[in-house]
């Protein structure tokens, strides 16, 4: 990695100690996991104090670990029915949960460095409580208002301070929260005309899923972080 | 002096009769508007319309049966059936591309390995009624018999890149 | 004395000047806007969640389809990612040829800017002559791709064919005379790249015929100078990218700073507003389109040149030539497999940004080391762009929303993926 980049990150790490964590990348990235109760004051820290300078919010958004490292490829023997066949559609999980898995859902910034001319990247776990919630970052940089209006939308993630925390791209009075990953991906109602009441009505979706290339994982030598000295396992 | 430039041009409206005179100029210019219908702009052999199976010269489908554009197929628009046929070769008993879903990537044709789905150059269709969209196999397989030169040439022309 | 009342008026979504899917609900006193608020999402078809279901490879054609006005820079940018997590690089030819259509994609962007930006604010012969010269631009899309607007084109690990040597040529009609004809296909009887270059030769001086119309003209300046000013502190923490942060006079462009493809190769220069006002803004695109020119002179100087391939070699990755696959198993059985599993990407995440003609156009991929992305972000310009919309507009008169919604670029197919 460039020599600049890991005078950074040592910096980085000297200056929040505990709260931070380097997660190793493959492609020359610098990124943090950073606890969810200090993020705010490091975010502040890291735009405020000239060495850091990161001025500008590129990027934040939601990822849901809910699934990950999992595929649905469980066939041996060859079939011709078609390359659904290893697809398995498993029970649909309900968000009623009283608890998350405290790893399952977290926020990732981009942050961008204009006068150093770096990136960054943080990660933030949100904890386990239902719904998730986590500090917003509005104050820090303006233009997370939408950025974090955009996670609520599609993970129900709640942030402290927002100001006007609404839903931004679902439909008026949509209800869940479709990048999930226990979300169907054809969702669960569509819109029709009615003509008796004269006007478009909601009713449950008709599209019956299809999966034409199951997801498999495979292990594949070229990419080994043994035999080829690539770090792996960003997660 | 140049203040007293600007004050003049200012007055006498002198960007704006610049602006004019680019317009008055292309006033007498030749235009480049085309007589749709009549007349059509020259289309590329690479284009991407409406898709067509096609037979072998002795009238033999293409068509294997193999699957690869079903996988393939970014939008799930195409649906293939497929049972060992007379002769006992493997066919298809159903070949259903739905023009609602498709999006016309392209990635069918290119992932067919004999070369059985194409998408030809023709881009002026229409339906009438609920259900035209699904192109079943006889319409796809009417549709590379009627276009065969054409879709060869286009096809033959664009073999070297591929 | 009468009471006074704050009015509450719904902008859009069905609205010439909203650029597509735009509702705007402004509080305004009389006519000077007190507050807007945008309600964006009417397009929103979840690409994001849409790419997780297919493998890598099937996402590209609905990059095309997020900023539907530059097709090609979307699918860069989605390709770059991949690239960089399979620790790739395409061959110098497809850099090339991608970075020749990135600009040309640049030109496309800006032309449909200026065009709808002008139509917008009363210019309408803007309108007529853009769309005459995104014509030919739009040509050269369909002779490499075989469409004019989703192209589909850029693949991980190159480009899907080498540019083609011909160009599709008018025939004569009982409209058109053969010497007619003849003219027309003057400029098309070489390859694609001489029909590029005819283009370019010409294009400076269409430039120099909307500067003539627009750039002194007093109604264009009234409707443009000292609306929507943002400072270069504030387009920072707006997140701005782009020809908007260039026009606030802040000096970025991925391009030069954080170069990709081949763009530390080539000659450009970076144009930089001062005031952040919406003519600024005009200014700064116009000259980019004539940098984008000279982008892709240089490309296709570099192009004639030197032939090669245009896609990687490995066929873990990219399909085999078809003439390998009818004749060869081995190719054969690497076909099947691309198309039908695709490939897995290993364990990690990546986040590629490139120059999009609207701003930094991001990808951010995590990959569970399956064949299928585990979770993708994009990362659009005009998302953050629109964001800021309301404190733009915060003043101003209601005629200038519309001078400011055009300043902005946006399009609604990223703004909502």
């Amino acid at each position: 990695m460039n020599p600049a980049y890991e005078t950074l990150a040592a910096r980085i790490e000297e200056r929040f100690g505990e709260y931070v964590k380097r997660i190793p990348s493959t492609c020359n990235e610098l990124t943090f996991e950073v606890d969810s109760d200090h993020f705010h004051s490091i975010a502040l820290e890291l735009r405020d104090e000239p060495e850091f300078g990161f001025e500008m919010l590129v990027d934040a958004c939601g990822v849901d670990y809910l699934t990950y490292g999992q595929d649905e490829w469980t066939t041996q023997e060859a079939t011709d029915s078609g390359f659904s066949r290893g697809a398995i559609r498993g029970p649909v999980i309900l968000d009623e949960a009283d608890e998350f898995d405290p790893r399952r859902f977290a926020v990732v910034y981009h942050l961008l460095s204009i006068s150093h001319n770096k990136r960054l990247r943080l990660r933030v776990f949100v904890g386990a409580n239902n719904p998730p919630i986590t500090k917003s970052v509005v104050d820090v940089w303006s233009c997370a208002n939408w950025f974090e209006r955009e996670v609520f939308d599609m993970f129900g993630i709640l942030f402290e301070g927002h100001p006007d925390l609404r839903r931004i791209l679902t439909d008026y009075g949509f209800v869940g929260h479709p990048f999930r990953k226990d979300f169907p991906l054809s969702g669960s109602v569509e819109v029709h005309y009615d003509a008796e009441l004269g006007r478009v009505a909601y009713q449950p979706v008709n599209i019956e899923p299809r999966i034409s290339v199951p997801r498999v994982i495979r292990r594949d030598n070229r990419y080994d972080s043994e035999l080829t000295g690539r770090t792996g396992n960003d997660k | 002096m140049s203040r007293i430039r600007s004050y003049i041009k200012t007055f006498t409206l002198w960007e704006l009769l610049q602006g004019l005179s680019v317009t008055l100029r292309h006033f007498f210019i030749r235009g480049v508007t085309i007589q749709y219908p009549e007349e059509k702009t020259p289309q590329s052999f690479r284009f991407r319309g409406l898709h067509a199976l096609r037979r072998y010269p002795n009238g033999e489908e293409r068509c294997i049966a193999c699957k690869l554009c079903e996988a393939v197929c970014p939008a799930q628009a195409i649906t293939i059936e497929s049972d060992v046929s007379a002769d006992g070769t493997r066919r298809t008993t159903r070949y259903d591309i739905d023009l609602f879903k498709c999006i016309y990537c392209g990635m069918c044709e290119e992932a067919c390995p004999v070369d059985a789905i194409v998408e030809t150059r023709i881009h002026e269709y229409h339906m009438e009624s609920k259900g035209e969209n699904i192109m079943t196999k006889d319409k796809l397989l009417g549709i590379g018999e009627k276009f065969d030169d054409m879709i060869s040439a286009d096809k033959a022309a664009d073999a070297k890149y591929r | 004395m009468a009471e006074i009342q704050n009015f509450t008026m719904n902008f859009g979504p069905q609205h010439p000047a909203a650029h597509g899917v735009l509702r705007l609900i402004l509080e305004m006193d009389g006519e000077v806007i007190q507050r807007a608020d945008p309600h964006v999402g009417l397009l929103h078809r979840g690409t994001e969640k849409l790419a997780e279901t297919k493998p890598f490879s099937q996402s590209v054609g609905y990059m095309d389809r997020l900023d539907y006005v530059s097709m090609m820079c979307n699918e860069h940018g989605y390709v770059l990612a991949i690239e960089k997590l399979l620790g790739i690089t395409p061959p110098v030819r497809a850099q090339y040829i991608r970075v020749m259509f990135d600009e040309i994609t640049r030109l496309l962007n800006h032309l449909m800017w200026l065009g709808a930006h002008g139509l917008d604010i009363g210019a309408m012969t803007m309108f007529l002559y853009c769309f005459r010269e995104r014509e030919d631009l739009l040509d050269c899309y369909e002779a490499v791709s075989g469409s004019r607007m989703h192209a589909n084109y850029y693949r991980p690990g190159g480009v899907y064919r080498d540019l083609p040597d011909q160009m599709p040529k008018y025939q004569a009609s009982k409209w058109r005379s053969q010497k007619d004809v003849d003219r027309l296909n003057a400029v098309r009887s070489g390859s694609m790249l001489d029909f590029l270059q005819a283009f370019c030769d010409k294009f400076p001086a269409c430039v120099d015929d909307y500067e003539t119309l627009l750039t002194d003209n007093r109604i264009w300046k009234q409707r443009t100078v000292n609306i929507g000013v943002v400072s270069p502190e504030r387009a920072l923490q707006l997140g701005f990218t782009g020809p908007m942060l260039r026009g606030s006079g802040v000096e970025w462009d991925l391009r030069k700073k954080q170069p990709y493809a081949v763009y530390d190769q080539l000659d450009f220069d970076i144009p930089v507003g001062v005031n952040g006002d919406s003519y600024d803004r005009y200014l700064v695109r116009v000259e980019e389109m004539r940098q984008s020119n000279r982008i892709i002179e240089q490309c296709i100087k570099w192009l004639r040149e030197n032939p090669g391939p245009v896609m990687l070699d490995d066929h873990k990755i990219t399909p085999p030539k078809r003439v390998e696959m009818k004749d060869d198993m081995e190719s054969l059985i690497h076909h099947f497999k691309l198309f039908t599993e695709g490939y897995c990407v290993p364990e990690g995440e990546a986040y590629a940004a490139i120059e999009h003609p609207k701003g930094e156009f991001g990808i951010y991929l995590v990959s569970d080391g399956a064949n299928k992305p585990y979770r993708v972000k994009i990362r659009p310009p005009g998302f953050v762009h629109l964001s800021a919309l309301a404190e733009m507009v915060d003043g101003h008169m209601l005629a200038d929303v519309v001078a400011v919604i055009g300043t902005l670029d946006i399009v609604f197919g990223e703004v909502d993926r």
